[in-house]
């Protein structure tokens, strides 16, 4: 067991998750005690999943492709060295970028095609980013923003190793970039909002997240969040649409961003099918209670497949 | 403002026909641009050249494109990087060094190879199927230049010494 032997959940942590899972709580405290999946993406731009699986099963790895629909999506079932994932060469030289299956799914939402103008508002790492240049077939524009300076370098050497031609790394806070986009009317067809959270869904991999939480940051977060949505929807061409997405359960950080826009922007939530099982978005938690149509979103919840926790919602501009 | 500068027809022309001569690279079918100096890049993205400018005056444009190929200043040939060479495989015909399984591993580990290949000069770099990148041979070895974020971190123990 790795997780919660040096960090112990705070009590208002397991309060709130009790009251979000009710009878599946047990369940979740459990997923948490487990060795997380290791799983990993083709880059179709460099080989295909057929030439990657048989690279990797000849290296004596089992290989597991789950869902027929999305042969990109690789999980290694057998156990590894530490470290041995980014250590292959098939890694060094970008044939696969390792990422866990709940991250994978906002890009398949977001659904991006090869002439489309797409924004990355929080890109880095660059999983999302590459994710997206492959489907785009390396073709159409994505604009990659991340406003950290330490984080751009690491953006910038995921878009070389996994070969991405058709994207321009900037590095401004994203709020700032929105409105100068606005002024020139620099629209785009589909914007990813990654948002920056409080990351309660990467418990199982980052079990420090225990220590660091607490209810001051999610607020904060949260506000931060609702400057980021808003901000995006003001550039999404008339039609267009915006995938918000975290890596948390709090409620504050998810459907109260998408009630949010509901309420202050002329948008829709759109349901969203995913490969794997999920929970609709909640609308009510303590003395909050949000709009209908916030159940559209969807959590994962580690618990349901096996997975990283993480928020989906798929909004489009009504024109 | 970053220091892009997209080739014109004529450059983009004398920088293949330099390709053509040093690997058999007869077409590079997107965008070429140089970046500062050295760096060339290859960019294809659908946005011109013009809104690129425009868009750095109000985004500050921190990267674009893949770094594809290095010129040497001082001799004018081109060294290609690992992605350049992947992505022009399929036309790589000439000064290819064919590495085997230990000398794949040095390379990734990136050390020089002490091999005198009878060549002077850039080679690419191959492994069974997977291009990796350019070394510069002269007498006795062939220099490495796979850069320290893309080397292997160790050697597998599967290889024998």
């Amino acid at each position: 067991m790795q997780n919660q032997t040096r960090y112990q959940p705070k009590p208002l942590f397991l309060e709130r998750m009790k009251n979000l899972l009710g009878r599946d709580f047990d369940d979740y405290i459990n997923i948490l005690k487990k060795e997380p999946v290791r799983s990993l993406r083709c880059n179709t731009i460099k080989i295909s999943p057929d030439e990657l699986k048989e690279r990797l099963e000849n290296k004596g790895w089992k290989i597991k492709i789950p869902f027929g629909d999305f042969p990109e999506i690789i999980i290694v079932e057998n156990e590894l060295q530490p470290g041995e994932l980014g250590r292959a060469l098939e890694h060094m030289l970008g044939y696969y970028y390792i990422q866990e299956i709940a991250s994978m799914l906002p890009p398949l939402i977001l659904n991006p095609k090869p002439d489309e103008k797409i924004l990355d508002l929080c890109a880095s790492p660059g999983s999302k980013t590459t994710q997206t240049a492959a489907r785009m077939k390396n073709s159409g524009l994505i604009i990659a923003n991340e406003v950290k300076f330490g984080r751009i370098k690491i953006l910038a050497s995921n878009l070389e190793r996994c070969g991405v031609m058709n994207a321009i790394i900037t590095k401004r806070d994203g709020i700032a970039l929105c409105r100068r986009f606005k002024e020139q009317n620099f629209l785009f067809d589909k914007i990813l909002l990654d948002a920056p959270c409080s990351g309660e869904g990467t418990i199982r991999s980052t079990p420090r997240t225990l220590e660091m939480w607490n209810i001051k940051t999610i607020e904060n977060l949260s506000k931060l969040q609702k400057s980021l949505i808003a901000s995006a929807i003001e550039i999404l061409k008339p039609n267009g649409e915006l995938v918000y997405s975290t890596c948390t359960h709090a409620p504050e950080e998810n459907e109260e961003i998408i009630d949010f826009a509901l309420k202050n922007f002329n948008i829709k939530v759109e349901k969203i099918n995913l490969p794997i099982k999920t929970r609709q978005g909640i609308t009510e938690f303590g003395e909050k209670e949000y709009s209908e149509d916030v159940k559209y979103s969807c959590r994962v919840y580690p618990q349901l497949a096996d997975t990283e926790g993480f928020f989906i919602a798929k909004i489009r501009k009504v024109k | 403002m970053i220091p892009l500068k997209f080739l014109s027809k004529n450059e983009k022309e004398k920088l293949t026909a330099q390709l053509e001569k040093q690997f058999g690279i007869k077409e590079i079918p997107w965008e070429i641009a140089k970046l500062g100096k050295e760096r060339i890049i290859v960019f294809s993205g659908e946005i011109s050249e013009k809104e690129i400018f425009e868009f750095d005056r109000f985004a500050r444009i921190e990267g674009i494109g893949l770094y594809f190929a290095k010129i040497d200043e001082r001799t004018g040939d081109i060294r290609l990087s690992i992605e350049g060479a992947h992505l022009l495989k399929s036309q790589i015909t000439k000064n290819i060094f064919e590495l085997d399984e230990k000398q794949a591993e040095q390379w990734m580990l990136g050390q020089e190879l002490n091999i005198s290949t009878g060549k002077r000069g850039f080679l690419i770099m191959k492994y069974k199927d997977d291009f990796l990148g350019t070394g510069k041979a002269s007498e006795n070895k062939i220099s490495n230049f796979v850069p320290k974020g893309r080397r292997l971190k160790y050697r597998e123990n599967k290889i024998e010494e």
